[in-house]
């Protein structure tokens, strides 16, 4: 057994050391006790930092991070340009990945990984046909139905369409073609939106076993040629919200079939326009008991959508008035990529930038608490319960 | 005039000098496409012609100008170039589409970003720059998904940029 | 269904102007279905030899119309009707594409916006009946 033989082991060298002290020689140590940690109490200063891995990329995995302690709590795998999510009671981390029988290569075998929250250990799979959509870290390559009893996974072949999974029984219970519309947004128990090119959402309604009874289309609220939108849609109490490259806010509410499209608010001031832009991997995040929107934002012009926040800019999305801009140059910490907030009353806001730091600070005053280098190899996402 | 109607009204005046009136109207299709336009893709794969590759320091950089919206690792520093995928990789059939300016002669060209697939991560000279890109929503456009992802052997290794011809306004 | 003006001659008469269906098939299409229209086996509908087909019946023309490509497309739908309709002379080596009507503006306009529930459903039963009248697509790719 290990702790005898540790024992027996230390015991040997106490006996035979050679060692002379000045004064008298302290007492050996014990003999320790191998032990697998636990993740501990759960807070909601948790945070799941997706790491693509973009060197390594089938190495990718999932951080869990203490925003408290700056301390890594464990690791999930993730594969190959994973599609990563928390289920709705937080308890599951639910990856769609890809695998390779000779690691790089080989037979390809695409699979829904369900892992325990309370242990970061996988406890199931769904095997998937071999087309889930390998595209950069979004929240909507891989969602949940409100209620958990659906995740649905984009599949894209270069065709469009989405799984729609069991995950209690592990099964695959349907396919839905989504005309070329991408991504999944989902609402309640049984509906589902993807983004398409024309600037509308397609919304398709499922029954109890996942199968299509009726789809719409909404009406048309961006223009892809003048000023499209983020496809990295922030989730609302009521619907989701597009941000667009050129800083509009077109806010849909999801709660009738037919999605209701609000009138467009904008993040930058008409002299801003064009100079001022959202940018990044994951463009905004909520606070939705105080309906604070934190958004990163860098000067730049036309093709500079993926280039990440020099700036955060704080808005209500009440009032639309933005309360606050917080630099971030001066930590020397790269530029915000991507932004989440957690819910609780004393809210932290993270930040991942494209340099790998995990920076931290007080979501109420924009105060600095934390900077954690190189949090990994390249963290994209940011995820909370 | 434009490098479309130009092809377009000489071929139309040269054939019609020689053919019947329903030949002219079949063949303007060949006419349109025009070597000029889009030297075709090849698609059998295993077909493509494979010879040593000599890329230059700037197709190795990621401001090299038809580089105006590639996402990936640059197969020029991978043993390939910007128009050579690596030995032993497989060049995707589909691709996304780019519209670079090319300031040597002042003109924008159409460029064909392929991803060469079948090995894992090159990871060096990682390159992303997103003129004229949009989400993946319009896919014709989007450089974030893996485009390995209709070979055989799709792991993603690096990408190239190929001119199909130059961009009419 | 035979109109005064076919397929080729509209586009003969479109050359000179501002339209460019070549270029547009080339940003918003080729990507995926390819330099010669021939798309993925298994993976991406071939437009050679198939579209100019679809064009000879209504049902078949409603088909092509609502198409993921076609239907989500941000191509107006004037432009759409330049693609489809060069696409149909360009990959076709059936002399069909010489009698074709061309798409219009309107037609496409009038069609597009429908979602088909089963893109590969319809597109089996559409070739099975162009069959009967003709030089068909293949059902399946």
């Amino acid at each position: 057994m290990v702790k005898n033989g540790l024992g027996m082991l230390l015991l040997a060298l106490a006996a035979g050391s050679k060692l002379s002290w000045a004064g008298p020689q302290p007492p050996p140590l014990p003999a320790e006790h191998l032990t697998v940690a636990t993740v501990g109490p759960k807070s909601p200063h948790w945070i799941y930092v997706v790491d693509y891995a973009y060197v390594n990329e089938i190495d990718s995995r999932v951080w869990l991070f203490d925003g408290d302690t700056y301390r890594r709590i464990g690791q999930i795998d993730t594969g190959f340009f994973p599609a990563v999510n928390l289920s709705p009671d937080g308890k599951t981390t639910a990856v769609a990945t890809t695998y390779w029988s000779r690691g790089g290569h080989g037979t390809r075998t695409d699979v829904v990984e369900l892992n325990d929250n309370n242990t970061l250990s996988k406890t199931g799979e769904i095997v998937i046909p071999p087309k889930h959509a390998q595209t950069l870290a979004m929240m909507f390559t891989l969602t949940y139905s409100a209620d958990g009893k659906f995740v649905y996974v984009p599949y894209l072949t270069p065709a469009a369409s989405f799984g729609v999974l069991d995950p209690a029984k592990k099964r695959v219970l349907n396919e839905i073609d989504t005309a070329g519309c991408t991504l999944t947004f989902p609402w309640g128990p049984n509906r589902v939106s993807s983004i398409c090119e024309s600037g509308r959402l397609l919304t398709v309604t499922l029954d109890s076993q996942g199968k299509e009874t009726s789809r719409t289309t909404s009406d048309a609220f961006f223009n892809v040629d003048e000023d499209p939108v983020f496809a990295q849609a922030v989730p609302l109490p009521d619907g989701y919200a597009f941000v667009s490259f050129l800083g509009q806010v077109h806010e849909i509410d999801f709660r009738q079939p037919k999605p209701g499209i609000r009138t467009p608010w904008s993040l930058v001031s008409p002299a801003e326009k064009g100079a001022w832009r959202p940018g990044g991997v994951q463009i905004g995040a909520l606070h939705r008991a105080r309906n604070k929107l934190y958004v990163p934002m860098h000067k730049g012009g036309d093709g500079s959508h993926k280039e990440g926040g020099s700036e955060i800019w704080v808005f209500d999305l009440k009032s639309h008035q933005r309360e606050a801009r917080w630099p971030i140059d001066s930590y020397k910490a790269g530029t915000a990529i991507s932004v989440q907030v957690s819910q609780d009353a004393a809210p932290l806001l993270f930040i991942a930038t494209e340099t790998s730091h995990l920076l931290i600070l007080e979501a109420l005053t924009g105060k600095l608490k934390h900077d954690e280098k190189n949090l990994g190899q390249t963290p994209q996402l940011l995820l909370n319960p | 005039m434009k490098t479309l109607d130009r092809l377009f009204e000489n071929g139309a005046r040269s054939l019609a000098k020689r053919t019947s009136r329903r030949s002219l109207l079949a063949c303007l299709g060949q006419v349109l496409t025009g070597a000029a336009l889009m030297p075709l893709l090849p698609i059998d794969r295993t077909a493509r012609a494979q010879e040593p590759v000599h890329p230059t320091p700037a197709e190795q950089k990621c401001d090299y100008w038809k580089y105006c919206a590639i996402d990936g690792f640059l197969c020029a520093c991978c043993g390939g170039s910007s128009t050579a995928c690596p030995p032993g990789t497989q060049p995707s059939p589909i691709t996304w589409i780019g519209t670079c300016h090319n300031p040597a002669d002042g003109r924008d060209y159409i460029v064909s970003y392929n991803d060469c697939c079948g090995k894992v991560s090159c990871g060096d000279c990682f390159c992303d720059r997103n003129e004229r890109e949009t989400p993946m929503y319009r896919l014709s456009r989007n450089n974030d998904v893996n485009w390995c992802m209709a070979n055989a052997d799709s792991n993603y290794h690096c990408s190239v940029s190929v001119i199909l011809g130059v961009a009419e306004k | 269904m035979m109109r005064a003006a076919t397929v080729a001659a509209t586009l003969v008469a479109v050359g000179a102007q501002a339209a460019n269906p070549a270029q547009d098939y080339v940003l918003n299409c080729m990507g995926c279905h390819g330099a010669a229209a021939q798309g993925i086996p298994g993976k991406v509908p071939p437009l050679a030899n198939a579209l100019s087909r679809f064009m000879r019946t209504p049902e078949g023309r409603n088909y092509v119309l609502r198409v993921p490509g076609a239907a989500n497309s941000s191509l107006s739908d004037e432009q759409l009707a330049g693609v489809l309709n060069w696409l149909a002379v360009t990959f076709d080596s059936s002399a069909t594409a010489n009698q074709l009507a061309p798409f219009t503006g309107r037609e496409v306009a009038a069609l597009r916006r429908q979602p088909l529930l089963s893109v590969l459903a319809t597109r089996g039963t559409v070739v099975h009946n162009l069959a009967t009248t003709g030089p068909s697509p293949p059902s399946q790719y």
